[in-house]
């Protein structure tokens, strides 16, 4: 506790350059944060004596996954890799789906309207039909976590086609550009922000996707464990699992992240 | 005196507009832009459309770009007829409209490589163009980085750079702060003793208008006609201290009166907002 306080005051008390002492703030804020929530958790289970069933403190799940750190990658992998499936399925079926959209009116106004009503549905609730329909594999599973997955980006990537500047679109007409020449030169370029903000969300809910899918037949993954653990009052190696979905899905979104940035760096490149 | 019959006749018009009307579709009979327009510009001129918002000028500057059809009448340039969009014109609209993913050159190359010109050989003609608006140093800047008036500059640099024989302008500069439009004519009127083009401008300023242009056409009424064609008998190249000449203040009066006296008896504009173009 005493040393998050510390370190975020250090930042403002020297006299830092203003930009280091932005970083650090930017930096060390939320993490100070996050240590003295931690530390809080682990003062609490100490001092009340909570039973790791009900609650386990911090430091012993951080040592099961060091401990047991190969039994919890086993289960990451899965998940992980079903999850990658998945988001990159419904990025694909999305922005497909999205361009279609965009160029024919009879879809438009066919499919638009389903899509928006398609989106109130819970989807979650149509998740044990997928086993009925696929059966207890990692088809089932990678089938659900698209289907949850890409109607974000269906819906963002349409608002990015659509919302290109009426002059460009003007521009390049009286340049008698082809249709081909304005998707790559204008929209697609224009809906990349929207397309990546669609994918970062479709990244989330490909996990929960295929998590729920876990939890209703799998035999490995996080899921699984999270469940198998659960039922056996396992608390700590539940938690530990949580911890290390967290970190499974920060890698997906470093990902994803990361394309945005590569695109950003292409497109702003030489030629088109 | 000698020598006029021989000069005179021979040129026709780079443009020629005759009779144009434009009516958008709409409840009880459309909405009627234009109700008739004819105009001719001659090549090398330098011609402006004036008058209040909504009053045609831009939906008229549209179909001579072929970006609009025309209901009734007919549009030459070059002598042939417009039926669709060319490629021997640049546009300049009201706002950059650059891709702000591109740097000022390569927004400049736009129009060379969507009509598959050879980019390396219009690459030097790119830098020429950005000097010559005083933009040498900013090839590189995205428009982010520039200013409101320097991205029109690029704009500007961009409609000249596949060389087209007429620049359609419309409002260009209406965007932009006083002081800077000041810069900007200044600097558009330099760039035009360079790049000798066959230029209409469509603006609601007076000033802009008497400043620039070899002729400026009134355009007004409901529906809007060309009210008043007049000519501009400043000489070229032209400081911007004429505008301070009791001649050019003579002028902008009766400019601003034919605009005055043209919706004197037509009430307050009734078209509906955003139908000014398309």
């Amino acid at each position: 506790m005493a040393n998050a306080t510390i370190g975020t005051e250090t930042g403002a008390s020297l006299k830092l350059p203003e930009g280091t002492a932005r970083g650090l703030r930017s930096v060390g804020l939320p993490l100070g944060l996050a240590l003295l929530v931690l530390a809080a958790w682990q003062i609490a289970v100490t001092v009340a004596k909570i039973p790791p069933v009900i609650l386990p403190s911090p430091l012993s799940i951080a040592q099961y996954i060091v401990s047991r750190w190969d039994i919890l990658l086993m289960h990451a992998v899965p998940t992980t890799l079903e999850s990658a499936i998945g988001f990159v399925l419904a990025t694909v079926l999305g922005v497909a789906l999205a361009i279609l959209i965009t160029y024919s009116t009879l879809a438009r106004d066919a499919l638009y309207p389903n899509l928006v009503f398609f989106q109130l549905i819970p989807k979650i609730a149509l998740a044990p039909l997928f086993i009925i329909w696929l059966g207890v594999g990692m088809q089932s599973r990678v089938a659900f976590s698209v289907f949850i997955a890409f109607f974000p980006i269906v819906i963002a990537t349409t608002a990015g086609f659509m919302n290109v500047d009426r002059n460009m679109l003007r521009l390049c007409r009286s340049l008698t550009a082809t249709e081909w020449q304005v998707f790559t030169a204008i929209r697609f370029p224009s809906a990349l922000p929207y397309i990546f903000s669609g994918m970062k969300i479709a990244m989330t809910l490909a996990i929960i996707g295929v998590i729920i899918g876990e939890f209703i037949t799998a035999q490995a993954g996080l899921g699984y464990l999270i469940i198998f653990a659960t039922a056996r009052a396992d608390t700590e190696v539940s938690m530990a699992a949580i911890v290390v979905l967290c970190f499974a899905g920060l890698l997906l979104y470093g990902l994803v992240a990361f394309g945005e940035w590569l695109a950003n760096r292409i497109y702003s490149a030489e030629a088109f | 005196m000698l020598a006029s019959p021989t000069v005179a006749p021979a040129e026709p018009p780079l443009v020629s507009v005759d009779a144009v009307q434009k009516t958008y579709p709409g409840r009880s009979g459309g909405i009627q832009a234009v109700a008739s327009a004819s105009l001719t510009v001659r090549k090398g001129e330098f011609v402006s459309l004036l008058g209040p918002s909504g009053c045609g000028k831009s939906t008229l500057l549209m179909m001579v770009a072929g970006l609009e059809p025309v209901t009734a009448g007919s549009i030459a340039l070059n002598g042939t007829a417009v039926t669709g969009p060319r490629k021997d014109i640049g546009i300049i609209f009201q706002d950059a409209t650059l891709l702000p993913w591109k740097t000022a050159l390569e927004n400049v190359l736009f129009p060379v490589r969507i009509l598959k010109l050879p980019v390396e050989q219009y690459r030097d003609r790119a830098h020429e163009l950005l000097r010559m608006v005083g933009l040498a140093g900013f090839e590189t800047k995205k428009p982010s980085e520039l200013s409101g008036g320097m991205r029109q500059r690029v704009a500007i640099c961009r409609a000249l750079v596949h060389d087209p024989d007429i620049l359609l302008m419309d409002e260009p500069f209406s965007a932009l702060d006083a002081i800077t439009r000041d810069q900007m004519n200044v600097a558009l009127s330099e760039i035009l003793e360079t790049y000798h083009k066959t230029v209409i401008f469509v603006t609601h300023s007076i000033r802009e208008a008497a400043y620039l242009s070899d002729r400026v056409l009134v355009m007004g009424g409901r529906p809007s006609t060309i009210i008043l064609d007049m000519p501009m008998p400043f000489p070229r190249p032209r400081k911007f201290d004429i505008e301070e000449t009791a001649e050019f203040t003579q002028i902008c009066r009766k400019l601003r009166l034919s605009i005055e006296e043209a919706h004197a008896d037509t009430s307050a504009p009734v078209r509906p907002a955003g139908s000014e173009v398309e």
